[in-house]
């Protein structure tokens, strides 16, 4: 068998470049916190391929980069959660559990896996008597990190992450938290059209299901 | 358990049963033979607009097991799920298809038809109920949004599933509810006369089947009744249910506790 050396420093760096430019193409996505619960926004042109989605009562999954890689990690994380809470109960269900498999086998993809995979994902948690309100970021190696705020993901994050955070105050309501969100996304000379967005967000109106697609009309109106 | 990952070709796609059974989650079979405590009468009849289920509250095995049971479930914000036999495996199963719709419905975006429901639950009950002395039947019942009509479909043992144009019962006390819907059944009854139909035949169940808990005056314990139509599914308040019985009993007693000749 014909191996060569290849310094530790070299392959992480060699894999995290490749892992790095794939989630850079792709469109960006905010998740932010505000007054009444979570807003998830994404830039997403496809009405039917959705980058956000329901996880659980009070639990929302985000992904940027590959699609089939990061809905497959979708698919596996609404499976955990359904079920966790069959074995055990609803309340049983927590978020952070959920995030920190999601590290480990991004992790695990990461230094073991053919390639790793191209994508990053955040698990978003409205809060109830028993849990805070949290946003969980895993990034394509399986650093977690936990956002009391807001988290923006892919494409060019810290060019948005600077743009919302300028804009961002704690406790507003959902329109401008928001309007904020698709200025950010957007960026100084250019609009998104609403067809082009992908709107959820988790909110408390008493039922057991908090998690809401908001359809375009809706978007448009509370972007005013 | 860790993160449940499957590649392709075994992935269990998003049927919630299929991959509970692969992860021993789902209930494992076994050939009992324990006298537990069975559910027994559940009616739910056809009307223009929806339909509508009665069913009784009583668990029976050689005593009353418990006299405040749930037997029926909304299975989502369209469907009614009931059931009869084995409690334990009746409740376990309204609890897996609950799941399983709501799973179905996140991994695809898209919720099943009242047709796919039902026959999603064909393997299920199959595989119970061919398996152990443990026999649960079910009864699945709902408001077809995609053609804005009630519908209701029976299944029986081995897990056939079948759709009835009028009305169904299940249970113990299935035969005497059956006699009273089938004198009394109407096409295009309005949702009040369902109720009435479904209540005085749940009446007559409960009155000669010694399985069946009729009205309970004296505990305040009253059979549920819930309503499906396109404003989803509600459960009438145990109030009002109790008001009906009351004034069924109070005709019956007049005359001595039988019918007298009149669906009444």
């Amino acid at each position: 068998m014909n191996t060569f050396y290849v310094s530790p420093e070299q392959l992480i760096k060699d894999r995290a470049e490749f892992a790095q430019k794939g989630i850079a193409r792709g469109r960006s996505l905010i998740g932010a916190i505000f007054e009444g619960g979570v807003v998830l926004v994404a830039e997403n042109p496809s009405a039917s391929l959705n980058k956000i989605s329901e996880i659980y009562d009070r639990i929302a999954f985000a992904g940027v980069g590959k699609y089939n890689e990061f809905d497959r990690l979708r698919e596996a994380g609404i499976r955990w959660a359904d079920s966790t809470g069959f074995t055990y109960s609803r309340d049983d269900v927590d978020a952070r559990a959920l995030a920190n498999y999601y590290a480990q086998h991004l992790g695990d993809m990461f230094t073991e896996g053919q390639k790793p995979l191209e994508v990053e994902i955040l698990v978003a948690q409205l809060g109830s008597k028993i849990r805070p309100t949290k946003l969980y970021r895993i990034g394509y190696e399986g650093t977690i990190s936990d956002e009391n705020r807001f988290a923006v993901l892919g494409g060019d994050a810290e060019t948005i992450k600077d743009r919302f955070a300028k804009t961002e105050t704690l406790d507003v309501d959902l329109a401008s938290t928001l309007r904020n969100a698709v200025s950010a996304l957007a960026g100084p000379d250019r609009t998104i059209p609403v067809s082009d967005l992908e709107v959820c967000v988790l909110t408390d109106e008493g039922a057991r299901r908090t998690f809401a697609r908001l359809k375009d009309e809706r978007v448009t109106e509370l972007l005013g | 358990m860790g993160l449940p990952l499957f590649d392709a070709s075994s992935d269990p796609g998003p049927s919630f049963f299929h991959f509970a059974s692969r992860a021993g989650i789902a209930p494992q079979i076994s050939d009992g033979g324990l006298d537990l405590p069975h559910a027994t009468t559940v009616i739910a009849v056809k009307f223009d607009g929806g339909v509508v289920m009665v069913a009784d509250r009583q668990a029976t095995s050689y005593y009353i097991a418990n006299r405040d049971v749930r037997k029926i479930e909304a299975a989502d914000r369209f469907t009614g799920i009931a059931i009869s036999g084995t409690a334990a495996r009746g409740m376990e199963f309204i609890r897996m298809a609950q799941l399983s719709f709501e799973h179905y419905e996140k991994m695809t975006d898209s919720s099943l038809s009242l047709e796919g429901k039902a026959n999603y639950l064909s393997p299920i009950i199959q595989s119970n109920n061919l398996h152990t002395p443990l026999v649960v039947m079910p009864l699945l019942a709902g408001f077809d949004t995609n053609h804005q009509v009630g519908r209701i479909f029976e299944y029986d043992g081995a897990g056939g599933c079948y759709e009835r144009s009028d009305f169904a019962t299940i249970g113990s006390g299935s035969p005497f509810a059956e006699g009273t819907l089938r004198l009394g059944f109407k096409t295009n009854m309005t949702q009040e006369e369902a109720f009435e139909l479904g209540a005085l035949a749940l009446y007559e169940a409960g009155d000669n089947d010694p399985s069946t808990g009729g009205p309970d005056f004296v505990r305040n314990i009253f059979p549920m009744i819930v309503s499906i139509t396109e404003e989803g599914f509600v459960e009438m308040d145990q109030s009002e249910v109790g008001e009906r019985f009351r004034v069924i009993n109070e005709r019956r007693s007049q005359n001595l506790g039988i019918a007298g000749g009149t669906l009444r």
